[in-house]
């Protein structure tokens, strides 16, 4: 429906991005979470003492402020932190640390209203602009990029010299300029939320627009609001010392006048602007980290860790002329919350024009299996073992060179979401020539004259201009064709397909299948094809394995384990798929319960807890893969299954 | 198209923001006339100049007078140097602010870009920690504040850097002679820029680096170079483009600051002498020039943003 | 234009759309067409079936019903009441009776609420809460839709997964009592395990409480399973209407044919899709003249692009209405 639906993108401005990089929006950080959370607690504790230091400054037993040493022969002129001053001693003999303490009051004071004003109006305007959007939101966005344009100096220069430089006037000024940052990430927030469909959900229940706003954006609000209300709170004590600084601030005693007043002496007496020049980086650093770790209460991300691929173990061979053979392959991912074994021991062969199918559930591993072949992991700090042959070469053992240049040229692949499979930013006919050039495979020229062939053998009408066309400028159906025809470039042996129709219409999906089917029967490619659909697998493989908890539980020719399942597991897949060979409202069968862990797998059986069948040996004793026929577990003829009780032959499912 | 619209945009931005400027210069309880005509002048004297500055004219009248003025760079005398343009001023000051803002986007860049490629090729690794700790601390540092700092390391106990810029001598006559001096300020100014910019690109970069065509890109067997440099880098640029341009009000900002602590005779520090001596009309040419550099800088981001994303040149998203 | 016609239209409905019409801007003061003249009806206790590939409108003619989309024109009557016009407090009344599920369900619940609120919330709209045994009513619902346990009250959405999570949104229209339910894709994020359950789980509760559904899909064998009666779209028009098992077993329109052809593994007796079915899918900026399936469709002829076919009745069953001038 993404062609007719109306409203914005949800794709994050850059302004929106922007300050997310300033406010940290930042993944690692939540890796190195344990440290910083000592460091959360510093940081309050530094806040507490600033805190302490602005509502009891005059009544702790220390030097007033203001008190000069040449006077009362206390501390001298630009004295040495030390015992008798703990801060030193300024130009004119006054405590340094008294004039620190003193300093934070104007800090909180004016840090604090500012943020509770600004936050609050602000809040209220993004939340109004994202959720109602329109003119309402179009007259925010305008108002906010002329805010950014504004030169806030101006605004303080005229109001300076109108009402003075009290603290009632700061506060306004600096909350006037600080609202368009909190309307903005609220909008952002808000806009993202209203896309959510709660929001439907609340208007059909008749909810008015006030009480969609208060009690569904609201709360989700809060969260962001709060932990960029600490960066705010930072931000205003920066933009008061800024002005401090060049002699424009407040009529009071500040932390930026302290460093203002110490600046000049910097190369005798550096202490007297080091020192307040610390407190007030210490304290802003315990607002950002504070901020910062509110923000990880609300965004828990996927941690991103060490980008690692490490193999282990022994390789075996390949016996016989398979393309692919993969035998014992176990793919484990090291993860902060643990070892996911992803793909726990599979093995299968696929020959020359032979085309096997994966199905399984989500989370089964049969995603993985195909990555684990190619080695590529976006993200993830990953240990393969066991064997992966293609055409002869160890993919998990040799070379970086010698696997890089056996995946270009004798491996291809397609993947799930045409949308995302393509370079967005690149044209096509360039990510065509692309690994025929870079394998040297052909020369650009010719390669050009290949990719328009590739494309005219895929189904694209007028391959010259889509040569020149962009992703975005082709319909789903077409990108995958593209994708495929990127995959056949370098006329490979081997066919990876990861779900290559599954975001597409039936229609299309039609049209993919028989395209892939047709290529691969003319170029004698071995193909694997993973899928969640038994109806794809059924019509366009030779074999088929099906994947369960990251376990290839039962394997063999399509048409005989479609006439006669054994695994328990297959069965009732089966039985739950909806099929139109049966009349309305039939019952459908139902797996109860939810797939295994795969961080903490059962020992025994992985379908046990869901299986009718099950029996305490199942639960205990993980059952190997056995078969009807006993030829070996490459013997492509032979159907085998992990299942201490399997379905009778004569039972099955008949054919349906 | 949506060029035209973007700078329509814009053109509005600049007309809002001068105007308020002049709004709000306008409000200040400062008789610019009386100002000007200097403490023994008669009623009549200031009643003589008020209406040879036509500062008698109803408000919008002066205010379109003085766009139109604004367009040939015309802005007035200034108030309170007699003999001087604002724009005499202005132009005196410009280059220095310009090179130090130029110089500090170079370095920041030049830091921010390879540290953020380095550090999304391994997330968690030694060069991503040390820079998103450096980064997270150097967004805690006010400029004021980390000069102070670098000035304390590399001016005083070093002494490889001046601490203050005084008589500078042209970048095109002595290039070396100038950057000695401007050096240590562009770095200052530019250390807060890296911070954004590293975390921004890595955190875009790592989301591109999970894109499916990322992923297909190493099943063809692309070296990770060419991977990061053909596939990764532009898609992942775009934020960082957008930030460029936000941050230059956020930029102007900081350099006067690094103006003041470096004693730059910059625009940032013209600006402040001119408030605090009530020049108006340099104060008001300041403001229109930097809007205008904002303006103008943005829209290069835009313009630039359609270079890189075709989906945007076709109005696809 | 293609597909009008109200020839399987009834009399004792209790929800009649009639030319409903919902048109969207488009880039550059185009019109986006959406849904362009559907018209459909539902008895008490009826679930009728829309199907279609994306942009057939299916999705946004029951979000237009829902009144979440804006109605360019024609009529929406629940219990004889036109609700298309409605404003302010009478279309949050209106809303009240009707409900409807989406497509993820995990967005469909607010993150920072917990069930108990999620749940009651549309009773806390309606302020039921006073006469009315409210928990009684709540644990009610979650019983029904498998959610019996005391301690999913005080649990929040990410603690659950997808079909939990879409238990939770049924239960949560379900205490609204509504008039309908609009379902739009409520399976399509599941797995094939999960959706069975929740098919299943739809089936009894059609049974228990006497449900009246509009149930959006793009998988037709879902559909079937789910569907009395079925109705297949085609960028913004009704194609064909007919019951459940009658449409699979003998599927009349052109566009039909092809999308059941089209299913792998062919267990229906048609001619390979590709003969079926060509070109791609025009935009909805710029629809064809005529049948919107001509530019596709193998048996088009003159008149598909000058005239819109009109819904008619087969000859052989009259519930059973096809928009084809050749079928």
């Amino acid at each position: 429906m993404a062609l007719v639906e109306p409203g914005p993108t949800g794709v994050k401005t850059g302004a929106e991005a922007v300050d997310a990089a300033q406010s940290g929006s930042d993944p690692v950080m939540v890796e190195t979470g344990r440290r910083l959370g000592v460091a959360f607690w510093m940081s309050l504790v530094w806040i507490g003492l600033v805190v302490i230091a602005a509502v009891f400054g005059d009544l702790l037993p220390i030097r007033d402020p203001e008190e000069l040493g040449i006077r009362t022969r206390e501390v001298e002129r630009f004295e040495g932190p030390g015992w008798n001053a703990w801060f030193g001693g300024d130009g004119q003999g006054r405590d340094l640390f008294s004039r620190v303490v003193a300093g934070a009051r104007p800090a909180l004071i004016l840090g604090l209203s500012v943020t509770v004003l600004a936050a609050t109006i602000g809040a209220a305007i993004g939340t109004t602009a994202g959720y109602l959007r329109g003119r309402v939101d179009a007259v925010v966005a305008l108002l906010v990029d002329i805010a950014l344009a504004f030169p806030g100096l101006v605004l303080l220069v005229a109001v300076r010299a109108t009402y003075g430089n009290s603290m009632v006037v700061f506060i306004v000024l600096f909350t006037i300029t600080s609202i368009p940052a909190y309307a903005r990430i609220v909008r952002g927030a808000s806009f993202a939320l209203s896309e959510r469909e709660f929001v439907d959900a609340a208007e059909s229940m008749g909810a008015t627009t006030r009480r969609v706003l208060w009690n569904e954006l609201a709360p989700n609000i809060a969260m962001p609001v709060a932990s960029f209300a600490f960066i705010g709170f930072a931000l205003v004590i920066v933009a008061e010392g800024g002005l401090a600084f060049v002699g424009l601030s407040l009529d009071e005693l500040t932390w930026g006048q302290l460093i203002s007043e110490g600046a000049g002496d910097i190369d005798r007496h550096g202490h007297v602007a080091l020192i307040p020049a610390t407190v007030m980086f210490l304290t802003i650093l315990a607002f950002n980290l504070a901020g910062d770790q509110i923000r990880q209460l609300y965004s828990p991300r996927e941690v991103a860790t060490q980008r690692r691929l490490t193999t282990v173990g022994e390789h075996r061979p390949r016996v016989g002329d398979a393309t692919l053979h993969v035998a014992d392959l176990r793919t484990t991912l090291h993860t902060p919350t643990g070892e996911v074994t992803a793909v726990d021991g599979v093995t299968f062969d696929v020959a020359p024009g032979e085309s096997l199918g994966v199905v399984g559930e989500s989370g089964s591993g049969k995603t993985m299996i195909l990555r684990s072949i190619v080695g590529a992991f976006s993200l993830a700090d990953v240990t393969r073992s066991g064997t992966v042959d293609v055409s002869g070469v160890d993919m998990l053992r040799a070379d970086d060179d010698v696997v890089r240049r056996t995946l270009g040229t004798r491996v291809g692949m397609v993947s799930q979401n045409p949308l995302s499979a393509l370079n967005p930013v690149r044209r096509i006919g360039d990510q065509i020539v692309e690994p025929i050039v870079f394998h040297g495979v052909a020369a650009p020229g010719p390669a050009r004259a290949r990719a328009r062939d590739l494309l005219r053998q895929v189904g694209i009408p007028a391959p010259d201009r889509r040569m020149r066309e962009y992703p975005h400028q082709l319909s789903g159906g077409m990108r995958q064709r593209v994708t495929i025809a990127i995959a056949l470039a370098n006329e490979p042996d081997l066919l990876l397909a990861d779900e290559p129709t599954t975001a597409l219409d039936v229609t299309v999906q039609d049209q993919i299948l028989r395209l892939l089917d047709e290529q691969r029967t003319r170029r004698k490619m071995a193909m694997v094809l993973v899928t969640h659909d038994l109806a794809v697998v059924r019509g366009f493989t030779d074999r088929v394995a099906i994947v369960y908890g990251g376990q290839i539980v039962e394997i063999g020719p399509t048409d005989e384990i479609f006439r006669s399942p054994r695994h328990r597991y297959t069965v009732a897949l089966m039985k739950s798929m909806p099929d139109l060979a049966l009349p309305s409202h039939s019952e459908l069968a139902v797996i109860e319960g939810s797939p295994p862990s795969l961080l903490d797998p059962p020992s025994g059986c992985r379908f046990a807890e869901r299986c009718d069948a099950a029996d305490e040996r199942c639960r205990t004793v993980a059952p190997e893969l056995t078969g009807a026929s006993t030829a070996g577990e490459s013997d492509r003829s032979s159907h085998t299954f992990r299942c201490h009780h399997p379905v009778p032959v004569t039972v099955g499912t008949g054919d349906r | 198209m949506l060029i035209l619209r973007r700078f329509g945009r814009l053109a509005i931005v600049f007309v809002v923001v001068t105007f308020f400027t002049f709004f709000l210069l306008d409000r200040a309880p400062v008789d610019i006339a009386e100002v000007k005509a200097g403490l023994n002048a008669t009623p009549e004297n200031v009643a003589a100049i008020r209406a040879e500055l036509g500062l008698d004219d109803p408000f919008l009248v002066r205010y379109l007078r003085w766009l139109g003025d604004a367009f040939r760079l015309d802005f007035g005398d200034s108030i309170v140097l007699d003999g001087f343009t604002s724009w005499d001023l202005i132009s005196e000051a410009l280059p220095k602010t310009l090179e130090l803002m130029i110089l500090a986007e170079i370095i920041a860049i030049a830091i921010a870009v390879p540290l953020a490629i380095a550090s999304a090729r391994r997330p968690g690794g030694w060069i991503d920690r040390l820079g998103s700790t450096s980064a997270f601390g150097l967004l805690a540092l006010p400029s004021f504040v980390l000069g102070i700092y670098l000035s304390f390391l590399f001016g005083v106990q070093l002494g490889w850097f001046p601490t203050i810029v005084d008589d500078l001598p042209s970048i095109f006559t002595d290039p070396l002679g100038n950057l000695r001096q401007m050096l240590l300020p562009s770095i200052t100014l530019a250390l807060n820029l890296v911070a954004v910019y590293l975390r921004l690109l890595r955190s875009d970069l790592i989301d591109t680096l999970q894109e499916d065509y990322v992923m297909l890109a190493q099943a063809r067997g692309l070296s990770d170079r060419r991977v990061m440099w053909r596939h990764v880098l532009r898609p992942s640029s775009l934020n960082l483009t957008t930030a460029i341009g936000l941050n230059v009000a956020g930029l102007i900002g900081g350099a006067l600051i690094i103006e003041v602590l470096f004693a730059i005779n910059g625009v940032g520090r013209l600006a402040i002498q001119s408030v605090i001596l009530n020049d108006f009309a340099v104060v008001a040419a300041i403001v229109a020039i930097l809007t205008v550099a904002y303006v103008v800088v943005n829209f290069v981001v835009d313009v630039l943003y359609t270079v890189l994303d075709p989906r945007i040149r076709h109005g696809a998203r | 234009m293609a597909g009008r016609g109200h020839a399987h239209l009834r009399d004792d409905a209790v929800l009649t759309v009639l030319d409903l019409v919902v048109e969207f801007p488009g880039p550059r003061k185009s019109v986006v067409h959406a849904v362009s003249g559907v018209s459909l009806d539902l008895r008490r206790g009826e679930t009728l079936g829309v199907v279609g590939e994306s942009g057939c409108g299916k999705t946004t003619t029951a979000r237009a019903i829902m009144r979440l989309e804006p109605v360019t024109s024609g009529t929406i009557e629940l219990d004889g009441m036109e609700l298309s016009k409605l404003h302010g407090t009478d279309l949050r009344q209106a809303r009240r009776s009707m409900q409807m599920i989406f497509q993820d369900p995990v967005s469909s619940l607010n993150p920072s609420r917990r069930v108990r609120d999620i749940v009651r919330e549309g009773l806390a709209i309606w302020d039921v809460d006073i006469d009315d045994d409210v928990s009684e009513r709540i644990s009610t619902v979650l019983d029904a839709v498998g959610l019996g346990d005391e301690a999913v009250l005080e649990r929040r959405a990410h603690e659950f997964s997808g079909g939990q999570c879409q238990r939770i949104c049924i239960a949560r229209a379900l205490v609204m009592e509504p008039d309908v339910l609009l379902l739009d894709e409520p399976v399509s994020a599941l797995d094939v395990s999960v959706q069975a359950q929740i098919l299943n789980l739809l089936q009894r509760l059609k049974r228990q409480f006497g449900l009246t559904m509009l149930f959006v899909s793009h998988d037709l064998a879902v559909v079937k399973n789910i569907s009395d009666r079925v109705m297949v779209m085609y960028l913004g028009t009704v194609c064909e209407v007919a019951d459940s098992d009658r449409l699979y077993e003998s599927p009349t329109h052109p566009y039909t044919r092809a999308l059941l052809a089209s299913i792998p593994g062919d267990q229906l007796d048609l001619p390979p899709a590709e003969e079926l079915i060509s070109g791609e899918l025009p935009s909805p900026i710029d629809p064809p003249s005529g049948c919107r399936f001509r530019t596709r469709c193998p048996m088009a002829t003159e008149i598909c692009a000058t005239t819109m076919p009109e819904l008619r009745p087969l000859a052989d069953d009259p519930t059973h209405v096809v928009a084809c001038h050749h079928a």
